[in-house]
């Protein structure tokens, strides 16, 4: 992928963002799959669920899952248990609509003269950005079983090894949200 | 992992005085995929705290696995431990002792 600086001030508190249409693309599709992963929202005739509150809240056998919605406390399973049954639903609804706004920024644009594809973010849209971001790299870092080393891992992967792209998306991604956070910082 | 200075105060006599005197702990873990300015961001934008604080915390988690960044009481706690996982940071609440 392009090595072409993409992040950079806009304005007061603003953020503009330039991505190939293929790196548009990725950004689109792994929102997609984050979103699929959360799950949809509960029926609106859901009583209790209406309240943010879920009828029983045990943690995913899914480490993605897991590592998204972590227990709250260490060593005591019932805490976490209510912590998760009144929280998780919340943080669900969150991460959707900061996947939701990314998408939406990104859908608005059409690729301008360059091929590119702009996207200029308030404060905000950027902290969605941030957020989306970071649960997608929690999520393919999860699956990667990502370590502090892993650069070297991924160094010496054999050139047809699936885990290549993955490993390329997630670096990639990281860049993009280091770029992101030095503009709003 | 910096914590506040140890602060000497009487111990209530019952288990639930105890409880209910003693404040929790909100703290974050090292996790190999939050980068390190995203948690400082994160500090700063959740906490209110300046940037050389919340680098501060951010070089504990690193460095000694895990930082108290906030304490208070337990529902106070549990909000912030909510927040901080909106964010994707792994913290769990603790009751100090």
């Amino acid at each position: 992928m392009s090595s072409v600086k993409k992040v950079r001030r806009g304005g007061p508190g603003a953020v503009e963002v330039r991505l190939e249409p293929e790196e548009a693309a990725l950004v689109r599709a792994l929102m997609g799959q984050l979103q699929e992963l959360l799950g949809d929202p509960p029926d609106a005739g859901d009583e209790l669920a209406s309240l943010g509150i879920a009828e029983s809240a045990a943690k995913s056998d899914d480490p993605v899952l897991a590592r998204l919605f972590p227990d709250a406390y260490r060593d005591d399973g019932e805490a976490s248990g209510e912590f998760r049954r009144y929280t998780e639903m919340g943080l669900r609804e969150g991460k959707r609509e900061a996947a939701d706004i990314v998408l939406g920024s990104l859908g608005e644009e059409t690729p301008g003269a360059s091929g590119q594809v702009r996207a200029v973010l308030d404060r905000d849209q950027a902290q969605a950005w941030l957020k989306a971001l970071n649960d997608v790299r929690l999520a393919l870092g999860t699956r990667l079983d990502i370590t502090e080393d892993w650069y070297d891992e991924a160094a010496g992967l054999d050139p047809d090894d699936p885990r290549l792209a993955m490993f390329a998306a997630y670096d990639w991604l990281t860049m993009l949200q280091e770029s992101i956070i030095r503009s709003v910082h | 992992m910096t914590a506040p200075a140890p602060v000497e105060l009487d111990r209530p006599d019952t288990e639930e005085d105890q409880s209910a005197d003693r404040p929790w702990l909100a703290i974050v873990w090292n996790d190999p995929i939050n980068l390190m300015s995203y948690v400082t961001f994160v500090f700063q934008t959740v906490f209110g705290y300046s940037k050389a604080k919340s680098e501060k915390l951010m070089l504990d988690v690193h460095h000694k696995g895990r930082a108290v960044v906030a304490n208070g009481t337990r529902e106070e706690m549990e909000r912030d431990v909510e927040i901080l996982h909106s964010y994707g940071l792994w913290a769990t609440v603790k009751r100090d002792d």
